[in-house]
């Protein structure tokens, strides 16, 4: 136990000497080089940071507010694009007929990413919200069928023979065996899809917003401040971050009966 | 059998944090001696093998072999484990000979061994064959045979039978007691099988549940072919069982 | 035992052929016996000769290709909780605790809770689990998960339960435990199993009665009725007698 903490201990301090290395080498290269021209110092960057949580970003908007905006809009396309991939990743897994007809259609749609899907947006849904929702959509969609799908493809047959011997209908067997078996499975693609989506709202505030993380970096840019560019990419940073690591929790509460040991 | 120490462990000791594992183990093995290690389900048996192949650092203690600190890497030890890691994309024939060639034995004494050898465990009819069409019996026949065809100074063993069914262990038994007379192997064989141990063994190293320590060592100087219903063999068999049963 | 016992199981002609692309395989030929109320039956064979596929064929995952198979008076043609199942592996449902596992079946066929979780106490207790009711699968050893699975078959109550090489994984000293475990359950919850195994002396040490299968194609090759007293001494020269003739006929049906 002892020399695990110790372990821990080193490995953070090494981390942090990299952060603060970075961090150094940035510094010196804005004061003492033409780097300067192109960048702001960390120090600027962090006291432009703590000014906007209070004060507005473009008309009215501050920091946090910009991010409760981007972070709402993650939230309804993310949890539109669960709802539909746990369905039809399970639906196809189990059921042959929704397998034939489905899996080509996906197959094609997959590969395409999901900046690609910002003009068609634009076009169907104009530049509300909608069209966002569907951008986001669309980015976490395809990988929670994807993991889905492959958890529902690879349940245990025995298992389902245990239950029905032990007397359960089809549809007990599929909430009591199905769902529980396909949970990991889900929660891989709901990382990757969630991390996804926090990408696909930036792209999608970028081309048509006026408000959102995003839409201040692009704000920055066209004002040619690039200390707003930098306060827009570090929140991004720490807030996606933050969202994976919410997930990572929320999946050791959920599967508990995967954890060995105590 | 000499009275030559081949293996010397002298207070081997190796605690995982808090917890002691190994206890100030010491004893010997004679060459050509076969040595059968038996422990309550749960004793530090993995532990102290892998000590023996130098896996983990042990906290304390050494250990030798012919003299010279135990070292896998420069010394001429086989292994076999309860998983049958055959290579799969090698023939029998290629599988066994494999430890000679990396050891550079040349082409004639290889070839000598590996069909002496093949012989004995009855696999010469399948040398041709590939790992995928082999028995799990057949797999176990071919680790055995590897392991002897580099005529090792210590083959170590931790729990080679423990899945195969009772009939098919006697006759591999049988082979792996004929295998090691007839190359004079000093051999370390681990296992949960109380009967197994007595029908194998000159000696019987009894351990203790955690921390591990030597319980009691047994001669075991029964006549071979040993037969499992004879009386002095129950005896032997009640005696370890006597010292182990926790269950 | 007297003639007019209840038979509980009765194979009659039973076949089984598996059809494939690589050609057909006869697992099973011609496999009659039967299996009386209460009796504890062992099938006993060598390797892999399709005991697990007979206990597959009764308990109805799968369906013989000729004759048929009568359980207390019902041809088999499905799975039923009428019949419980202990595996090899341990087949827990790993996402639920050990209540959860144990109390499973009743709760699929609606028995009132707190009917049920009483009945799943009685054989958590029962196989010496009291105290981790609330525990998941993966912290259980090997030996511990197995009973679980024996709870979980006998909460059914089923009137026969099949063990298909319940302690093939243990270690030969777990195995000696769980055992003398199966042999306390039983004798506590009577109930008519069949036990397949490849391990002699596991036969001889819980049977009522021995069937020594043919190997493949699988059919019936001995029967022995063991009558010695129980609980049974591993190492009594009765039990070793026993035990070297049954290997000795093993080896004549390779």
């Amino acid at each position: 136990m002892k020399i695990k903490l110790k372990e821990m201990g080193n490995s953070l301090f090494f981390s942090l000497i990299g952060i603060a290395a970075i961090l150094i080498l940035w510094t010196l290269g804005v004061k003492f080089t033409s780097v300067g021209l192109l960048l702001p110092t960390p120090l600027e960057v962090l006291q432009r940071m703590a000014y906007t949580f209070s004060n507005a970003i473009g008309r009215e908007l501050t920091l946090p507010m910009h991010l409760a905006v981007s972070l709402r809009r993650v939230v309804i396309g993310f949890s539109l694009a669960s709802v539909c991939g746990v369905v039809l990743g399970i639906a196809m897994g189990r059921f042959r007929m929704v397998e034939a007809v489905c899996k080509p259609l996906f197959e094609l749609v997959r590969p395409i990413p999901s900046v690609a899907w910002i003009p068609l947006a634009i076009v169907w849904f104009g530049i509300g919200e909608t069209a966002k929702t569907f951008i986001i959509f669309m980015a976490g969609f395809v990988n929670i069928v994807v993991n889905t799908y492959a958890g529902a493809k690879q349940v245990d047959e025995n298992m389902l023979g245990v239950a029905y011997m032990l007397g359960a209908n089809e549809i007990q067997a599929f909430f009591h065996v199905v769902i529980p078996s396909c949970v990991p499975y889900i929660f891989a693609g709901m990382q990757v899809g969630l991390s996804t989506c926090w990408m696909a709202v930036l792209a999608a505030e970028m081309v048509s917003s006026t408000e959102g993380i995003g839409w201040t970096i692009t704000a920055g840019q066209e004002n040619g401040d690039m200390t707003q560019i930098f306060v827009g990419i570090i929140a991004i940073a720490v807030v996606g971050l933050l969202l994976a690591v919410l997930m990572r929790w929320a999946e050791r509460v959920l599967c508990r009966w995967r954890v060995r040991g105590k | 059998m000499s009275e030559e120490v081949m293996v010397s462990v002298k207070n081997l000791t190796k605690s995982f944090g808090d917890l002691l594992v190994l206890d100030d183990i010491s004893f010997d093995v004679k060459k050509h001696e076969f040595l059968c290690i038996v422990g309550p389900t749960g004793c530090g048996k993995t532990t102290f093998l892998n000590s023996l192949t130098k896996l983990y650092d042990i906290d304390r203690g050494a250990i030798t072999l012919g003299g010279q600190p135990i070292d896998p890497k420069k010394q001429n030890i086989a292994y076999i484990f309860q998983e049958y890691s055959t290579m799969e994309w090698l023939t029998v024939e290629e599988n066994i000979s494999y430890g000679l060639r990396i050891k550079h034995v040349d082409k004639q004494t290889a070839r000598q061994r590996v069909d002496h050898v093949m012989n004995i465990v009855g696999l010469s009819k399948y040398a041709n064959y590939y790992p995928r069409q082999l028995s799990a019996s057949m797999l176990q026949r071919v680790v055995i045979a590897r392991a002897f065809a580099v005529e090792p100074e210590l083959l170590l063993m931790d729990e080679p039978y423990g899945q195969l069914d009772l009939q098919l262990k006697y006759h591999l038994e049988d082979e792996l007691i004929n295998l090691w007379q007839t190359t004079g192997t000093t051999v370390i064989f681990i296992t949960h099988n109380i009967e197994e141990a007595v029908y194998l063994s000159d000696r019987i190293l009894v351990l203790t549940n955690k921390p591990t320590k030597i319980k009691q060592s047994l001669t075991n100087d029964l006549p071979r072919p040993r037969k499992v219903s004879a009386p002095d063999f129950i005896k032997l068999r009640n005696e370890v069982t006597d010292l182990i049963k926790w269950w | 035992m007297s003639e007019t016992r209840k038979t509980v199981i009765e194979c009659k002609h039973v076949s089984k052929t598996f059809y494939s692309m690589a050609g057909d395989n006869l697992v099973v030929s011609d496999l009659n016996f039967n299996v009386y109320e209460n009796e504890f039956v062992v099938l006993f064979g060598p390797g892999q000769c399709g005991k697990s596929t007979i206990l597959n064929l009764i308990s109805g995952l799968e369906s013989p290709t000729g004759g048929e198979i009568v359980v207390s008076g019902e041809k088999v043609s499905g799975p039923s909780p009428k019949r419980g199942m202990v595996y090899q592996t341990t087949n827990l449902f790993m996402w639920y605790t050990v209540m959860q596992n144990v109390e499973f079946g009743p709760k699929m066929q609606g028995v009132p809770k707190k009917i049920r979780r009483e009945r799943a106490q009685k054989y958590i207790d029962l196989v010496g689990l009291n105290g981790f009711e609330n525990q998941f699968p993966v912290k259980l050893s090997g030996g511990m998960q197995q009973r679980v699975g024996i709870a979980r078959a006998y909460a059914n109550e089923p009137e026969l339960i099949c063990m298909d090489e319940p302690f093939g994984h243990l270690d030969a000293q777990t195995r000696y435990l769980m055992e003398e475990e199966v042999e306390r359950i039983s004798n506590t919850a009577r109930r008519t199993v069949v036990f397949v195994t490849n391990n002699a002396e596991e036969a001889i040490y819980l049977a009522d009665r021995i069937i020594l299968l043919h190997n493949c194609p699988t059919s019936v090759h001995k029967e022995y009725t063991v009558d010695l007293p129980r609980p049974r001494d591993y190492t009594s020269p009765e039990f070793l007698a026993l035990r070297e003739q049954i290997t000795a006929d093993m080896d004549n049906t390779l």
